[in-house]
């Protein structure tokens, strides 16, 4: 099958996925857009699963899955932490850990 | 066996975790006596008048990098190996007479550092010996840095990596030998014996030896690298200084004998004027550094860099008399430092200062410390009559012999030598006391150490000959090695009278 | 016995002395240590006669005998043994030595009873007999050197004895370095002479010199000039001479011994025994007599001007060497060395006598202050008056004859030596004129005050102050004890002075031109190769010499009477009209003064120079630099981690887009 128009729409998905991370100020909007790129790799590996005629690219997007979760439950309690104490939701504020 | 000789003061450092708190500082001074011990004993079953090896052992370490665990003495390093185990039963027992805060680490610390020194000087194989030289300043980073005076850790660190900039050299210039010697050999091989039979180009002598020297001459310290010598010796405690100054700096010596002249041996003759000129100017700079100085350890740090520049000069001038004068310079140096400065301690706690214009005046109810001080201060001077002036004597004939120049300028060292040795002496014992002075005399215990080490001079100076004669196969050894290997540029030796009397003198 | 069995007893009586006195300080009761050490050195002296009488059983020329304990530092070619040299130099050295050491303990042993480095005191004192004892004998050039050292020690142990003055422990401090000087030329010497004839010991070295090295050439100038260093060095010539006025900063008994019968003879003993070396080289030895006749006008003049009574003899003690130095330089050996001993007599025995005067002035040393003490001070004044007559040369004193000797010889030698004879006799004018300006200004005129105390019975006191100074000083250990000893009142600096004084007269019957000559012919067995030693005046050229001589001493106690006696105010208008030349000489011709501006100071400034200079700069600065280097790349690198995250995922996507771009290019 021709899954061109898959990867092209995938590729598509995380250029703006990627041009959000780096554009954007708010980390809720941040860890969004890294969900954009995580789901436009997801389609990738389905799509190419596909097109070779087995399953390993679909167990490797469940992985990606599991990842992506993982990593969005940390990041969202990073968030609310930084809720509750009161600080700037702007990740050019946060620079402390600098050299 | 020597690797007893070797292990014992690790190990009984790491029995001092062990053992109950109270017990530390008697085991520890034990260890240390029972190790003095194996080292008399490797004395008297040492063979002279034979230039190599003896009481070896010699394992395959890792083969495939060619390390082998190779130990030996000859006629230079037994009585270095001597010294090593009787100033540290010396600062051991000094240690233990006012024990320190965290004793366990403090001994084991103490025992790391005696194995170390005691390998630099065993080891016969190039990789083990920078192994051993490199290791030895672990301990002495922790016992300045803990135990220290003020500004202890900027002090220790400055040292630290003053000597590693050597090493680091020291340590790409052993593994470019075995690498480059491995055509020759056939195998990678680090071990001594095999280097030196097959020596290197020219051309990569130079920069190999140059890299050696640096790491040397740090260690001593020569002139212009001695910058880790002022705060350092200010900052540690004072046995420990004691064993830096009395042994550590010979393991620098001590490399130009064992490794740079032997298997460097083109190189060694090509850079013999520069070397000479570095020692000459730590002769004299060291000693004018001396005799205006104030804080008393700084003046027994600056006479240890005109000592240590004697010794360099009377290697370099590549003459049997003057290695055999450098060897039983080594011994003498570290046999009168190391009571100098537990001197210091004692005058410290009597005055509760270091600077000589706070002192004076001791002399008066302490006799017996003024006249062990007195000793060691003729000592340092080279006083004819003493070992140290013996030394002096054939490092200078040495010399002389070789290139006239460079002795009647360190001549004037000599001189020097006597002023700030007897202002230091001078300034401490006599003269009017200050009223904070407590003039007290020696501790039994304290006179239990620095008696039997006074005792030493005093029997050396009886008979320089012992290590002399000792030392005389292998430190002409080493020296035949680089006039052998180059075109001759010393003068002949002297003439016939000489060489009959003194094939019927021992 | 063998001679050289003596030999080694001579030198183990002093050290055994020397050591139990040291060890046993807290044991030994009152004057033990006295008298232990004055036996030791009783027992030397009869070990020294032994030694005589065993080599006088030889004939003249196998006098000359060498022993050897053990090889004491012997590798790659040096043989270096402790060995002694048992000949007639020897011998005779050994006996002035140990005689006139053995009176001047019996003098200590109450000269110095109530103070408490008595012990101490003892056992310094034992050491610099066995050392001047072991530098006499001594078989080799290295163990000449050694023994040189140790004298040089024990000076500077017994200058700086009373150590709490920093008066005498500078003193000290200068006397040592000086002889470590004079130490570092002989070291060299014997470089010389081992690197051309291959031997330290003395009798080879003496038998190759002539075949090895031609006349005058120029190592061997070399070699004997190093050896001058060392012998003006120790013999306090100009211009190493700084030291021995600043040494009667020790107890008078060690002025005595060392710095006018002794130690300070070591440098013409030198030359002696070197005269192989010499007479090879007459540049070095003209030289030398040259620096002799120097240092003999000049201490002359300064002995006329200061007015420490000490420090008068011991420039009379300078200017005498002088005399011994051209004695020994010109070839008259056995004239030089006579006058040694006769020197040591009378010279000690001024000394003595000073020390009796001092103590009745409370301890005052300033002339000026002192008149009057005839009546107060019998038995001293009549004995210093002997030790006097016996410096100027007064006619049938012993030094009359052994003075004039040496230069009745340099004009017998001819040439351009005549300068020696007038220079010689010229000196002996002054020398005769401030001996008894000594005299007269201490024993004559109005009695001073502690004069009179003594006449009445009383020894006067006063506060313990320095002389030099006058500081109050404390009295604890470290300073003159508290009671003070005069020969008058105590048995042992009687017998001592007593000795002494007559010896001082009859001392030159051993060397009477026609009559005999006793010390000539003992001392021919150790100058059978020289080529001066026979060449003797005739007795009438002597006699005429001692007639001069005799003239020119009666001449300056005349002098010397009419300035101090008769006309009381005369030094003090003389001083007063030639105020620049009286500075000049009291100041001792500013050498101190030079020596500093040109010695001391320069190698202060350069230690200073040094220290703020050379340390801050270059050896901190290589540090510095390094660190600030390896600062200054780590800011630079740190402008990497700026913090912000952005930044970072920008890097991070960049990087990746790249590496996926070239691997694209790459595989195409």
């Amino acid at each position: 099958m021709d899954i061109t128009w898959y990867v092209v729409l995938s590729a598509l998905l995380f250029a703006i996925g990627a041009g959000g991370v780096l554009i954007r100020r708010s980390p809720l909007v941040i860890l969004l857009c890294l969900e954009l790129m995580l789901n436009a790799s997801n389609l990738a590996l389905v799509a190419f699963s596909r097109a070779q005629g087995n399953e390993d690219g679909q167990v490797f997007a469940l992985i990606v899955m599991v990842v992506a979760a993982c990593e969005v439950v940390v990041g969202l309690g990073l968030i609310v932490a930084m809720f509750r104490r009161r600080l700037p939701l702007n990740v050019d504020e946060m620079r402390d850990l600098r050299g | 066996m020597i690797q007893i000789l070797l292990w014992l003061p690790v190990a009984v450092g790491l029995l001092c975790f062990v053992v109950p708190r109270r017990a530390v500082p008697a085991l520890a001074s034990a260890g240390s006596l029972v190790v003095l011990g194996r080292a008399i004993v490797s004395v008297a079953e040492f063979h002279t008048g034979q230039p190599g090896l003896q009481q070896t052992v010699n394992e395959s370490w890792i083969p495939d990098l060619g390390v082998r665990y190779q130990l030996g003495v000859d006629g230079i390093s037994v009585f270095l190996v001597l010294l090593t185990a009787l100033l540290w039963a010396g600062a051991t027992a000094f240690s233990a007479f006012r024990v320190p805060e965290r004793r366990r680490i403090y001994f084991f610390m103490l025992g790391l550092a005696e194995t170390a020194a005691l390998g630099a000087f065993l080891a016969q194989d190039l990789l083990l010996f920078v192994l051993f030289f490199d290791l030895m300043l672990v301990p002495f980073w922790f016992l300045i840095g803990t135990f220290g005076g003020e500004n202890r850790i900027a002090a220790t660190t400055k040292m630290i990596v003053y000597t590693l900039v050597g090493s680091l050299l020291m340590l790409v210039a052993a593994i470019a030998t075995a690498v480059l010697a491995s055509d020759q050999v056939g195998h990678l091989s680090f071990s001594l014996a095999d280097l030196r039979a097959h020596t290197l180009s020219t051309g990569s002598q130079y920069w190999i030896f140059c890299f050696f020297a640096a790491a040397f001459l740090i260690k001593m310290p020569a002139v212009l690298v001695h910058g880790w010598l002022p705060d350092a010796y200010r900052a540690a405690p004072l046995p420990v200084l004691a064993l830096l100054s009395g042994v550590l700096s010979k393991v620098g010596a001590y490399g130009f004998l064992r490794v740079a002249l032997p298997l460097y041996p083109q190189a060694t003759a090509h850079f013999q004027e520069a070397i000479l000129v570095i020692g000459v100017a730590s002769v004299l700079y060291g000693s004018v550094m001396a005799f205006t100085q104030t804080d008393v350890r700084l003046i027994a740090g600056y006479s240890s860099i005109a000592q240590l520049g004697f010794i360099t000069i009377g290697i370099f001038s590549l003459r049997p008399e003057g290695a055999d004068g450098a060897v039983l310079q080594m011994v003498n140096h570290g046999l009168v430092v190391a009571p100098v400065f537990l001197i210091v301690a004692l005058l410290w706690e009597r005055a509760g200062s270091e600077d000589l214009g706070r002192l004076g005046g001791l002399a008066m109810r302490a006799p017996v410390l003024a006249t062990l001080f007195l000793v060691v201060t003729l000592a340092t001077l080279a006083m004819p009559g003493s070992a140290n002036f013996i030394g002096e004597f054939y490092i200078l004939i040495g010399l002389f012999q070789a290139k006239i120049v460079y002795a009647l300028v360190a001549g004037i060292g000599v001189v020097l030598a006597a002023y700030y040795a007897i202002r230091l002496f001078q300034r401490t014992m006599h003269n009017r006391k200050p009223e904070v002075i407590d003039s007290r005399e020696i501790g039994p215990l304290d006179a239990a150490v620095l008696i039997p080490l006074v005792g030493c001079i005093v029997a050396l100076a009886l008979y320089p000959g012992l290590i002399l004669t000792r030392a005389d196969p292998a430190a002409a050894d080493k020296v035949d090695a680089v006039n052998a290997g180059s075109p001759p540029s010393a003068p002949p030796a002297a003439p016939a009278p000489s060489l009959t009397s003194s094939a019927a003198a021992r | 016995m063998s001679a050289t069995t003596y030999g080694w007893l001579v030198l183990a009586f002093p050290l055994a002395g020397c050591l139990i006195s040291a060890f046993g300080w807290r044991v030994l009761p009152g004057r033990a240590a006295g008298w232990i050490g004055t036996a030791a050195i009783a027992l030397a002296f009869l070990s020294s006669i032994g030694a005589l009488v065993a080599l006088l059983d030889k004939p003249v020329q196998s006098r000359e005998l060498t022993s050897s304990l053990y090889s004491y530092a012997s590798a790659a070619g040096l043989d270096i043994k402790l060995g002694i040299l048992v000949d007639p130099l020897s011998v005779y050295m050994i006996l002035v030595v140990s005689g006139v050491s053995a009176l001047i303990h019996l003098y200590s042993v109450a000269y110095l009873a109530s103070d408490r480095g008595y012990s101490r005191y003892f056992s310094y004192l034992n050491f610099f007999v066995f050392s001047m004892l072991l530098l006499v004998l001594a078989g080799n050039f290295v163990l000449l050197i050694v023994g040189w050292a140790f004298v040089g020690f024990a000076s500077y142990a017994l200058i700086s004895f009373w150590y709490r003055r920093h008066t005498a422990t500078r003193a000290g401090m200068k006397a040592f370095v000086i002889n470590v000087i004079g130490d570092v030329g002989l070291v060299f010497a014997a470089f010389f002479i081992f690197r051309d004839l291959g031997t330290f010991d003395y009798l080879s070295v003496f038998h190759a010199a002539p075949q090895h090295f031609s006349t005058n050439q120029g190592v061997l100038i070399a070699i004997c000039l190093l050896i001058l260093v060392g012998a003006f060095a120790k013999s306090a010539q100009l211009p190493l001479h700084t030291w021995l006025p600043d040494a009667m900063e020790g107890p008078t008994p060690v002025s005595a011994l060392i710095h006018a019968a002794t130690m300070v003879t070591a440098g013409v003993y030198l030359i002696a025994r070197t005269h192989p070396l010499f007479e090879l080289a007459p540049t070095a030895a003209d030289i030398s007599a040259f620096i002799g006749l120097a240092t003999l006008i000049f201490a002359a003049t300064v002995a006329l001007a200061v007015t420490d009574l000490k420090r008068i003899i011991a420039y009379s003690t300078i200017s005498q060497i002088g005399y011994m130095v051209v004695g020994v330089s010109i070839g008259a050996y056995a004239a030089g060395l006579f006058h040694l001993m006769t020197h040591a007599f009378f010279k000690a025995l001024l000394f003595m006598g000073a020390g009796s005067v001092i103590s009745a002035m409370a301890g005052t040393q300033d002339i000026d202050r002192m008149g009057g003490l005839r009546r107060a001070l019998p038995f001293t004044s009549v004995l210093m008056i002997v030790g006097a007559l016996a410096l100027a040369g007064f006619p049938l004193t012993s030094g009359f004859f052994s003075k004039d000797e040496i230069l009745v010889f340099a004009s017998n030698r001819g040439g351009f030596y005549w300068i020696f004879t007038v220079g010689g006799y010229l000196a002996a004018l002054l020398t005769a004129f401030y001996a008894f300006r000594i005299i007269f200004r201490v024993f004559w005129g109005e009695p001073v005050p502690e004069a009179r105390e003594l006449e009445g019975g009383h020894l006067a006191h006063a506060e313990p102050a320095n002389p030099l100074t006058g500081e109050p000083e404390d009295t604890d250990v470290g300073f003159p004890g508290p009671e003070h000893h005069i020969a008058e009142r105590d048995r042992p600096m009687w017998l001592a002075m007593a000795t002494l004084g007559v010896l001082s007269i009859v001392g030159g019957a051993l060397q009477i031109p026609g009559l005999d000559h006793v010390i000539e012919t003992f001392l021919r067995g150790s100058f059978l190769d020289s080529r001066l030693y026979e060449s003797v005046p005739s007795v009438l050229a002597d006699w005429e010499g001692l007639a001069v001589g005799g003239a020119v001493a009666l001449a300056g106690i005349a002098a010397a009477y009419f300035v101090y006696v008769a006309r009381p105010g005369t030094s003090a208008a003389l001083a007063r009209r030639f105020r620049p030349v009286h500075a000049f000489l009291v100041n001792k011709w500013y050498f101190d003064e030079l020596y500093d501006a040109v010695v001391y100071r320069p190698a202060i400034r350069i230690g200073r120079f040094s220290t703020g200079v050379i340390e801050r700069v270059v050896v901190d600065g290589i540090v510095t630099a390094t660190v600030d280097a390896v600062r200054g790349i780590g800011v630079v690198v740190r402008g990497a981690q700026s913090g912000f995250v952005r930044a970072y995922a920008l890097l991070l996507i960049g990087g990746f887009a790249g590496l996926g771009l070239y691997f694209l290019i790459v595989s195409s």
